[in-house]
């Protein structure tokens, strides 16, 4: 009888001790949105979850790619059904919305020991914090350019456009057969917003709120720039209502496309066109004749701690912390060379960064892009104020539906930037 | 005597069965219709702003500012053009390649299978299938139409207000037609050839012989079609979605995008539940007015 007590008494307490031991190995799992579709994107994220998975045995993060045209209605309702992620990559007008649900809490305590440690761009942190709060920790930075052909410049006996005469007419040459003088989208989609932001900059209407947080979009500036989005689009491809950023790269990696309006090409360019970087042209955004400089939308992409459990927070910070070390930081931005910008210091100068062989071969265009992003703006976020009431403004892609009064609907600029405001107005009730 | 309290026992007992054995079907149906739609109700009562969050208690309040919506009526009417324009169409296509399949010729069977083909392709096969075909970079119709002649510059099929409505029952129609049409091959199977023989005999020609026999015979199938069609039709959203997003400009945007949008883009879950209380009520009355109208005289 006792025999038989020990070897049950035995085999439970190895029972125990196995599933402590197991219980101990088993790492804190992270499920990581991202919305960086493209395939070329995906791979290297995994690569670098897969270098981290390895060197922190204890910490499992697992990439699910989302979509930015669903992130929106998909983020709020993976909340409510209690299956959100426990990282999620933002843009600056996103974080109200999930704020506001309560699913964030601030990360100002780390973004402050991640700030000691790498420095921070300004610009690319202020966007988060606001309400007391940090609410995201800056990623990369992404600003928009003019790319060319310089050949087929040359040929059309152009010169980058500076201003919108110039522009205009520089589209206008360049439509031939078979060419679009411009790829410009009028899809009701985030990519057209920033298209048309673009132009509001330059034509001096970046604010679309006074200081006070009432709507200022109603102002003759921003009419002059769908008025001149009007001019232009003329040029642009018929089923332009339909594009987002990949139509729009595949329209000038296809030679299809004259010039476009386009965080970067480099990629498309260099695999799917002729991949000549003396031929790749980058410029400023042309700004309105009365204007003296262009700017450009420019704003920082950040990353959400949405995990409640103490566990999986810490396992987040030391997952974002290990991606922001200069070493890894230049390969995470490199998923799409030239498209992400730095938001850190060291991540400025990192070797990991200016090593990577397309940027080797583009660097050129790279410093161009940089230097554009310096003159950079966000809808909602200008002035050195932040205002929440954007997000809704931004989800349902209001700068874009009044673009498609104008191009599709063929209403006049200021009817159509009146009944924007109005809708506004209603979106942020 | 006896026999009969012992027959109405039996017919009770035999009732009673028939009643369990479907009682766990309609258990599901109560809990995955009714459930879902009560909690609709109960959302489209409180002010809901994002999916998630608490709202207070407005009453009929979300109701009375959808209907005031011109967005929702201009939904609406969009709705009733994508109804009808597919209802025609896919009738049309459906009815030519079911007389046609009930033909006996070489290789039918194998022209029946291949023509259920399009029906089975993924909904977002069918929209790459289809925006790569209506394209204006490389879209293999705009290349014909410019090789042809016919256009001097490729044509945005989405692009336009009535282009894009008329592009989507294309591509929705091509979708659908094959399911409707073999279900007219059914009933066009089930109407007896002597019938067709006799006709011939005294005289018929083939459009008297259609009118007379087959149109009359394939009443009943046409009638579930028409009600199961119309109700389906309504209700599509991921063609539209996928392809078009509701726009160009809401060109597009019938009432279950609408619906969607109002939910998901502007955050009014509250609104958006009403307008889906709504729509069920609007679909209902139409199941019963189209049952009541489409059903063969004579039948009730």
């Amino acid at each position: 009888m006792a025999t038989r007590w020990s070897i049950v008494s035995g085999v439970a307490a190895a029972a125990l001790v196995w599933g402590a031991a197991a219980a101990q190995a088993e790492p804190v799992r992270l499920v990581l949105w991202h919305m960086e579709q493209p395939p070329h994107r995906v791979a290297r994220v995994q690569e670098l979850i897969d270098a981290f998975n390895k060197s922190h045995p204890d910490i499992a993060v697992k990439q699910e790619p989302q979509s930015w045209g669903e992130i929106y209605a998909k983020a709020p309702a993976a909340i409510a059904a209690g299956n959100a992620p426990d990282l999620l990559f933002a843009i600056p007008d996103f974080t109200p919305i999930l704020k506001d649900l309560g699913a964030l809490q601030s990360v100002d305590g780390f973004v402050k020991r991640l700030d000691a440690e790498h420095h921070f761009v300004p610009s690319a942190l202020a966007p988060y914090s606001y309400d007391g709060g940090v609410w995201a920790v800056p990623l990369y930075n992404m600003a928009m350019s003019l790319w060319y052909r310089k050949s087929v410049f040359a040929e059309a006996g152009l010169t980058p456009p500076k201003t919108w005469s110039e522009w205009k007419a520089a589209a206008e040459k360049l439509t031939a057969d078979g060419r679009y003088g411009i790829g410009l989208p009028a899809n009701k989609q985030l990519y057209t917003d920033q298209t048309v932001y673009d132009l509001m900059v330059n034509a001096g209407a970046a604010d679309i709120y006074n200081p006070d947080g009432t709507l200022r979009f109603d102002n003759p500036q921003t009419v002059k720039a769908y008025d001149f989005y009007k001019d232009l689009y003329q040029f642009s491809a018929a089923d332009a209502p339909g594009w987002t950023w990949g139509e729009a790269e595949a329209c000038f990696a296809s030679g299809g496309c004259g010039m476009i309006l386009q965080f970067t090409v480099i990629s498309t360019y260099d695999s799917q066109a002729e991949g000549d970087a003396q031929d790749l042209g980058v410029a400023p955004i042309p700004h309105a004749d009365d204007r003296k400089e262009s700017g450009t939308i420019a704003y920082s992409n950040a990353v959400m701690i949405l995990a409640k459990d103490e566990a999986k927070r810490k396992a987040a910070e030391t997952f974002i912390a290990w991606l922001l070390e200069p070493e890894t930081y230049g390969r995470f931005l490199n998923m799409e060379p030239g498209l992400f910008l730095p938001v850190t210091a060291d991540g400025a100068k990192a070797k990991s960064l200016w090593s990577d062989p397309l940027v080797v071969k583009y660097k050129p265009q790279i410093e161009a892009m940089i230097a554009n992003s310096r003159n950079g703006a966000l809808f909602g976020f200008t002035g050195g104020h932040t205002f929440p009431s954007i997000a809704a403004i931004s989800a349902q892609n209001i700068l874009a539906e009044t673009l498609q009064k104008v191009v599709v609907d063929e209403m006049s600029a200021a009817d159509a930037v009146k009944a924007g405001q109005a809708r506004m107005q209603e979106a942020v009730k | 005597m006896s026999a009969g309290p012992r027959r109405l026992s039996r017919a009770r007992s035999e009732a009673i069965a028939g009643m369990l054995m479907v009682a766990p079907v309609l258990v599901w149906l109560a809990a995955t219709i009714l459930y879902p739609l009560g909690t609709s109700v109960a959302i489209s009562l409180r002010d809901i702003r994002i999916i998630g969050s608490d709202g207070g208690f407005v009453g009929l309040g979300n109701y009375a500012d959808v209907l005031e919506m011109a967005r929702l009526w201009a939904a609406l009417g969009r709705s009733l053009v994508w109804v009808t324009g597919n209802a025609v169409l896919q009738t049309l296509l459906a009815l030519g390649t079911a007389l046609l399949l009930n033909q006996r010729f070489r290789g039918v069977r194998l022209v029946r299978v291949w023509v259920i083909l399009s029906w089975i392709v993924p909904t977002i096969v069918v929209v790459i299938i289809w925006r790569w075909l209506l394209g204006t970079s490389g879209g293999v119709v705009n290349y014909l139409l410019v090789s042809l002649g016919l256009t001097d510059r490729p044509v945005g099929f989405f692009a336009g207000q009535g282009s894009a409505m008329a592009s989507l029952v294309v591509i929705n129609s091509w979708r659908w037609f094959p399911f409707v049409a073999v279900m007219l091959l059914a009933g066009l199977q089930r109407i007896p050839a002597d019938l067709y023989e006799a006709a011939a005999i005294d005289g018929a020609g083939p459009w008297q012989r259609f009118r007379r026999i087959t149109w009359p015979l394939l009443q009943p199938t046409m009638l579930v079609l028409g009600v199961v069609g119309t109700l389906l039709s309504f209700n599509v959203f991921d063609i539209i979605w996928l392809t078009t997003a509701g726009g160009p400009s809401g060109a597009t945007q019938t009432l279950p995008v609408l619906i969607y949008e109002t939910a998901f883009k502007s955050y009014r879950l509250g609104q958006a539940a009403a307008m889906s209380v709504l729509v069920s009520l609007l679909l209902m009355a139409l199941a019963v007015l189209l049952t009541r109208a489409l059903a063969p005289k004579g039948q009730g």
